[in-house]
């Protein structure tokens, strides 16, 4: 078995802003084979293809690509050892043709340097039929269903000769028949001995197509084998790890009254008939995989997105939302995920990224007064433990973990009596994500009525009273925190099981 | 938790180059006006002269203040390529206002609303219309110069009340008017921008749109706030520009304007796509440029190789500004 492998990562080791993220981590890949790369969410997977794919260099640990070790500079040496990644977002170029997408970037050219236009059509063809469908090489990508998008990625990957494929859950845009055919074709690219990395959450597919796995958690290898030789259950407690059940934080409550109260909510292709209901003092989490549409849901309940049908009402009275500012009237605040893009003004100094939503609390006469929000500012330093020299610097300065706590400044300032955080703990190291875990739960006892969206279903356990599972824009479950565990969990958020139970 | 507090003392400026180039960051502009100041007085001794400098000021006054309202613009992440049209605009109708009803407040309350309707209507468009800056001021630099040329059918209009230009013409002391008008304004505006909300959303919204929405800042509102205030300044700027000469060109009036104060802003530190720059920036920016302009102009270099020294200053600025 060994010496056969194509590829051969091994001991790498990897942080963002001094956050561990990969230690030590190795990956094996033999010729011809389907192999599972398995973890949770935050689990380094992503980090660690995002490296073979050259996309940013390891900081310790060597690559081997059929025995020879090379340097992964950009994603152009890596595409030049044969190795394609597919990655979960789609890389297609919507405004062009679909030949135009499979030869971006190397297109076949005759002396003069024009395009061979037919020629590429042509063999965009042969690609696609191929892989058993036919689409118009002329068409524009723009006009294709998600599905076909991404059979163009394959496409391209087999049209550079791959021999190494990563695919970052490639499935969680197709249906069941496209599924179905997926995995037809990858057969055929292992017959042809062309190596796959399968990264997907459903455990099912993962014992249906792959022959191995290698399972990290926490940016540590805890586990490889054959997938024959493991059932589910050990493979998930591999990806759990013992820990999460051990430690939960929130206790048991006495429901306050009724804070939040969705009905009917709707938005066309985003999401489909939410009701739910949020207590005082109740930790309410969201839980499900990519496209579940929690985020949009939120965004929408927040003021950010439109709803197409159905009432928010917040302590019993309805009130329309189309700008967040009327959320935060009505008393709903929403940390947002992906604190780089959504949360964090960068170029605005520490103090003034926590007082940003509450400016009235610290005018007089139409004047800010900066000692106020100075003093403020030490305030919540204090409470959060938020670590900064000089909070005259930029908040970019800041690691992830202390930026996140500004974040939670400047809600905790406005002081809305409902909570909203999406993915609270996204890139932060394990001891911010404790302190903010604790809290929220404090705020909680205080008697906010908080909500807490995660992919991430050790979080929600560990810190919610109930827990509702989404898949694809629906509620699929609606779970007591007693009779919630990631088993179950997943089921629904993989659709292989949905009930609609209601309570509270 | 030890990492994150490792970061932070790496943060801090330990030695004396880190202080340097924290001091070069925060005031390049002014060291580069300090360095062209001392460079003009050493080449020509006539450029010390009080009158001399006052004669600076005086020229750059106009611009200055039409770039101030650039500067907000360009802090929310937008450009106005409208000014210098809406400049003859406002022009030709406050004269028209003025000599129908003989009354110079009339004429500057005219100035007023012209300009900032046309600023509300370039605010309109981006925020509610969701236009790119750039194409909606361009369409409205179009709009606003034709309507001008149309109502003065083409040439100039003067004014038939005597005293408007008093207001161009006057001096406080030896200080003219014009340039009393150009240092309050970037006073108003520097407090504006440093010490209200107003300033404060509009920098979260040139440095994070997305971000400062969902921190619940009404981004519309500010937005058309922002074009609308950029057109008043504009406004302030043609009653000037009118009340020097007593009159108003529509077709030749503010023309390259809006080219003159975007330059003064970049010199002046602002960052292209918003959130980064100060007032104080634009405000030694436009000095650099009145310099270089009265230096030539003292040393006999053709007017028409003058652009190339301004563009050759824009780009040295920016190339300077981007190593940070």
């Amino acid at each position: 078995m060994s010496g056969n492998y194509v590829l051969e990562m091994e001991n790498i080791d990897k942080s963002f802003n001094r956050v561990p993220v990969l230690k030590q981590a190795s990956l094996c890949l033999e010729e011809g084979e389907i192999h599972a790369l398995l973890g949770e969410n935050g689990a380094g997977k992503s980090t660690l293809m995002n490296i073979l794919g050259g996309i940013f260099p390891a900081d310790k640990g060597t690559i081997k690509v059929n025995g020879k070790q090379v340097e992964m500079i950009d994603p152009r040496t890596s595409q030049q050892l044969g190795i394609s990644f597919i990655h979960q977002e789609l890389n297609v170029v919507a405004d062009l043709k679909v030949y135009e997408n499979m030869f971006l970037g190397r297109e076949r050219r005759n002396r003069l340097g024009l395009l061979k236009v037919e020629e590429m059509c042509r063999k965009t063809s042969e690609v696609l039929a191929g892989l058993g469908v036919e689409i118009d090489p002329k068409a524009y990508v723009r006009q294709l269903d998600a599905s076909y998008k991404q059979l163009i990625e394959i496409a391209k990957a087999l049209l550079q000769d791959s021999k190494i494929i990563i695919m970052d859950e490639p499935t969680t845009a197709l249906t069941e028949h496209e599924v179905h055919r997926l995995f037809t074709l990858m057969k055929n690219l292992k017959a042809a001995n062309v190596s796959i990395i399968y990264i997907s959450h459903k455990l099912k597919e993962i014992q249906e197509i792959c022959d191995r796995y290698t399972v990290l958690r926490d940016g540590k290898i805890v586990g490889s084998g054959r997938v024959a030789d493991q059932n589910v259950t050990a493979i998930t407690k591999m990806m759990v790890g013992k820990s999460v059940s051990e430690e939960r934080f929130v206790h048991n409550h006495a429901a306050g009254r009724k804070m939040l109260h969705v009905t009917g909510l709707t938005s066309a292709g985003r999401f489909r008939d939410i009701n739910f209901t949020l207590h005082a003092g109740e930790i309410l989490g969201f839980t499900g995989l990519a496209g579940d549409g929690r985020t949009e849901l939120f965004e929408s309940i927040f003021g950010f997105n439109k709803t197409s049908s159905g009432s928010i009402e917040v302590e019993g009275r309805s009130v329309p939302i189309n700008h967040p500012k009327q959320a935060l009237q009505a008393g709903i605040g929403f940390v947002p995920k992906d604190r780089k893009e959504n949360a964090i003004i960068k170029d605005l100094s520490v103090y003034h990224n926590m007082s940003i939503s509450a400016l009235s609390h610290f005018e007089r006469m139409g004047f800010l007064q900066p000692n106020q929000e100075k003093s403020r500012f030490h305030h919540f330093k204090e409470a959060l433990n938020i670590k900064v020299h000089d909070p005259k610097v930029t908040i970019d300065k800041l690691s992830g973990g202390n930026q996140q706590k500004v974040v939670l400044a400047k809600w905790l300032e406005v002081d809305t009596p409902i909570l909203v955080f999406d993915n609270p703990t996204q890139g932060i190291d394990i001891g911010a994500k404790r302190e903010i875990y604790q809290l929220i739960v404090q705020l909680a006892e205080q008697g906010k009525a908080i909500i807490i969206l995660s992919s991430e279903v050790p979080e929600i356990l560990k810190v919610c009273h109930t827990i509702h599972v989404m898949y694809q824009g629906e509620i699929t479950a609606k779970l007591k925190r007693d009779q919630a565990n990631e088993d179950e969990i997943m089921k629904y958020a993989t659709g292989s099981k949905r009930e609609v139970e209601h309570i509270g | 938790m030890a990492s994150p507090a490792i970061k932070q003392e790496s943060t801090q400026p330990p030695d004396k180059n880190r202080h340097l180039s924290w001091l070069w960051s925060e005031y390049s502009v002014i060291i580069a006006f300090v360095v062209i100041f001392v460079l003009a007085s050493l080449l020509n001794p006539r450029f010390l002269d009080v009158n001399n400098q006052l004669n600076i000021l005086m020229q750059v006054s106009i611009i200055g203040i039409v770039a101030l309202g650039m500067t907000i613009v360009m802090l929310s992440g937008g450009i106005d390529l409208s000014v210098g049209s809406v400049l003859a605009l406002v022009g030709v109708v406050s004269i028209l206002s003025l000599n129908a009803t003989g009354s110079i407040l009339l004429a500057i309350l005219t100035a007023f609303s012209v300009g900032a309707f046309a600023g509300l209507l370039n605010g309109l468009m981006v925020a509610k219309g969701r236009i790119a800056s750039f194409i909606a001021t361009l369409g409205m630099m179009a709009g606003a110069r034709s309507i001008a040329l149309y109502i003065a059918d083409g040439g100039s209009i003067s004014g038939e009340v005597t005293s408007f230009t008093a207001i161009a013409n006057s001096e406080l002391w030896i200080i003219d008017y014009p340039i009393i008008i150009f240092l309050v304004m970037t006073s108003l505006v520097y407090v504006l921008m440093q010490k209200t909300r107003f300033g404060r959303y509009v920098y979260a919204i040139g440095s994070n749109e997305k971000a400062a929405l969902l921190s619940t800042i009404r981004v519309d509102r500010v937005k058309i706030g922002v074009y609308s205030l950029a057109g008043l300044l504009v406004s302030v700027a043609a009653i000037i520009e009118t009340s020097r000469l007593n009159s108003i060109s529509s077709s030749s009036s503010g023309q390259a304007y809006e080219l003159d104060a975007i330059a003064a802003v970049i010199i002046g530190g602002t960052r292209m796509t918003g959130g980064r720059g100060k007032v104080l920036g634009t405000f030694f920016g436009v000095l650099i440029l009145g310099i270089l302009n009265n230096m030539m102009n003292l040393m006999n270099v053709s007017p028409h190789l003058q652009g190339f020294v301004k563009g050759l200053i824009i780009i040295v600025a920016v190339v300077f500004q981007k190593r940070e």
